[in-house]
């Protein structure tokens, strides 16, 4: 039972964790908290419907072809709505963000068929379980957790390891700095809106093929999980996401699992914590720099 | 010349015809408004229940028994206490809106009845059943659905007492919904010498029950009592599976729709029980030629599973402006006093304004479909509920 709620847990994380990398990323490259980025985990999965419905069915490259139109989306979101206020007071930018979250959402919404009544989204994986003694593992939840993990993983090493993660990390560190040694601002950027938006896009899709059901509101609910996550973790910390997550993920399973009422109250708790956080160690857990340098 | 003069004639008639329709004439048109969720997650029982609103006004008007022609007005109250209670103002407003019938979701019915009962215009509900909407002693209000308390505890005579489960896990929506049919079934089981070994509650719009049902499985029930709606109850039905929870697992008619079905997965959504109000349209002869003029008239969703209340509702706010003419006041105490046979048989409204008629029939969830029990291989021993 313990494992299996650890498991429970766990699925929890690498969901989350999807969306919270997003956030890190932003925030640490542009100082930006982007509340259009949960609307990218939204727009996926209606743009997969969409090709679902057009070429007859549920397909691997129908989705494939959904991230990659999202990844497209969040570059143009960034061209269109925030590089002419990249100079302008923040407020500015984090305003223009909401804005387009509102625009995404109220659009998928009257624009989709029957917008805002919640859709049925096809399983992606394969039903069964794999057995491990006792516990039972499906295969659409390892599928989910394998996925996650891996596109975190690929994401940390491209950071690291290619000349335009570097470019990444630079401007992270000291925009003016990484300037003077040549970084292309603009491009580093949309490097980091096509990056972020796609795993938002992939949180998005995988979120819709284990529930099977979406909605056109559902990237309101993520993106508050998974900011919620990126700020305990410690916002514009890569590592911190994941950890954080793992802290969103834990708190919500063990007060469902073990505290009477536990699964009214779960988030209620898990906000608390996250309150508990921006008060006692605003950095989060794995933050780095002190917040503000302003 | 000649030409002209014709022309001129035919003003003048139009002039005073137009006069005519201005002074005090008989009235052409009159309204009845309708309200339920048209969007938001219970749209599907909004639009099939508008759309029988519909249906009943259209065969009314082609009948030929009003000298006027009578009109719908259909809003939305999108599930939403406040929108419901906009579209109630905006009906009462309309002084050629004589009555009303609405809602699916009782907080919204709760919100709008005050407005009907401020504004003496007589409602009947066709699908919100907390049973304290028709406790306020307002005459205006009626209701054509029975409570979830008549429906529950029949549900709980037949899983507790004829199916045997003893131990149940109770799961609710937090809404008054949720809260209501949880205290019914709790009640009702206990009294009948079930066990409940559990009872949470999940908010709307929650998705994940993984933690929950790993908790339940446990506490290893026989049976899980869902006390909500539709989305909330599929996913909970999908996730038992996952969490290999191998209990039995009934709702009362919040989750009875074909949509229940296609969220859950027909395997996972099998053996799923519910009851809901009412017997089977296609059994009655009244109850056919509903089917089929409804599909006549090319509605694109389906009625669904208050449909058939919606209709019979309207067409009672018809019979009793048949009565006694558009008149609010004179149509309250009309509507009371109706004896009407309606699809589901004869209804009739006791002090309260509630109906008499508690027909309820049993369903289990059979190879992707709601079947009515006594029909189902489940019934008759030849498949096991899991």
């Amino acid at each position: 039972m313990v494992l299996e709620q650890l498991l429970n847990a766990l699925l929890l994380a690498g969901m989350y964790s999807l969306v919270a990398v997003g956030f890190t990323l932003f925030f640490g490259v542009l100082d930006l908290v982007n509340f259009a980025h949960g609307e990218m985990a939204m727009l996926a999965v209606f743009a997969a419907l969409a090709l679902f419905a057009i070429t007859g069915g549920a397909a691997w490259g129908s989705v494939l072809l959904a991230v990659v139109g999202v990844a497209g989306a969040g570059v143009l979101v960034e061209r269109v709505a925030l590089r002419r206020l990249r100079a302008a007071p923040p407020l500015l930018m984090l305003l223009a963000t909401v804005g387009v979250s509102i625009i995404l959402r109220e659009g998928v919404r009257l624009l989709y068929p029957a917008g805002s009544n919640p859709q049925v989204f096809p399983p992606l994986f394969p039903e069964g379980a794999l057995s491990l003694g006792a516990v039972q593992i499906p295969y659409d939840s390892l599928a989910i957790l394998a996925i996650a993990w891996l596109l975190i993983a690929a994401c940390d090493g491209f950071i690291r390891r290619t000349r335009t993660g570097a470019a990444i990390r630079a401007v992270a560190q000291d925009r003016e700095a990484a300037l003077f040694m040549g970084v292309d601002l603009d491009r580093t950027v949309s490097v980091t809106f096509l990056l972020g938006s796609a795993l938002g896009a992939v949180a998005g899709l995988l979120n819709g093929a284990f529930y099977g059901i979406v909605r056109y509101d559902m990237g309101l609910v993520m993106a508050v999980k998974g900011f919620s996550a990126a700020v305990v973790g410690g916002l514009g910390s890569f590592y911190g996401a994941l950890v954080g997550s793992l802290v969103l993920a834990a708190v919500e399973t063990a007060s469902t699992a073990y505290l009477p009422s536990g699964s009214q109250l779960r988030d209620i708790l898990s906000f608390l914590v996250v309150i508990g956080f921006l008060v006692l160690r605003p950095t989060g857990l794995v933050g780095e720099r002190s917040v503000e340098k302003v | 010349m000649r030409r002209l003069r014709v022309v001129w004639l035919v003003v003048a008639l139009l002039a005073v015809a137009l006069a005519r329709g201005a002074s005090g004439a008989p009235v052409q048109v009159v309204k009845l408004a309708f309200l339920g969720p048209l969007t938001g997650p219970n749209a599907p029982q909004g639009l099939g229940a508008r759309n029988a609103f519909d249906l009943a006004i259209r065969q009314a008007n082609a009948s030929g028994r009003f000298p006027y022609r009578i009109e719908g007005v259909v809003l939305d109250d999108a599930s939403d206490p406040a929108t419901g209670r906009a579209a109630a103002l905006r009906a009462v407003s309309d002084p050629a809106v004589v009555a009303a019938t609405g809602h699916w979701n009782s907080p919204v019915a709760f919100a709008t009845i005050e407005v009907f009962h401020e504004h003496r215009t007589p409602i009947v509900i066709w699908g919100a059943i907390h049973p304290d909407i028709t406790r306020r002693g307002y005459a205006e209000v009626t209701r054509v659905a029975p409570t979830a308390e008549q429906e529950t505890a029949v549900g709980a005579r037949w899983t507790v007492r004829e199916l045997r489960l003893r131990r149940w896990a109770v799961v609710h929506d937090t809404t008054t919904y949720g809260n209501f049919t949880r205290d019914a079934f709790v009640g009702t089981a206990r009294g009948l010498g079930a066990e409940i070994v559990s009872a949470d509650g999940i908010n709307v719009g929650d998705r994940d029950f993984g933690a929950l049902l790993t908790r339940l499985r446990g506490l290893n029930p026989d049976a899980v009592f869902f006390g909500g709606v539709v989305t909330e109850g599929a996913l909970l039905r999908a996730q038992m599976v996952r969490a290999r929870l191998d209990a039995a697992f009934f709702s009362i008619s919040g989750i009875f729709d074909d949509r229940f079905i296609e969220v859950a997965t027909p395997q996972a959504a099998e053996g799923t029980l519910s009851i809901k109000p009412g017997v089977p349209l296609e059994r009655i002869a009244a109850g056919r030629r509903f089917i089929e003029d409804y599909r006549a008239a090319g509605y694109r969703e389906p009625y669904g599973a208050y449909g058939p209340y919606a209709y019979d509702a309207t067409n009672i706010l018809l019979e009793a402006l048949r009565q006694v003419g558009p008149d609010r006041a004179k149509l309250v105490d009309a509507i009371r006093n109706i004896r009407f046979r309606g699809l589901l048989g004869e209804v009739t409204f006791d002090r309260e304004g509630q109906t008499r008629l508690v027909a309820v029939t049993r369903y289990v969830v059979q190879d992707g479909k709601w079947t009515v029990w006594e029909d189902s291989e489940y019934a008759k021993g030849k498949r096991r509920l899991r």
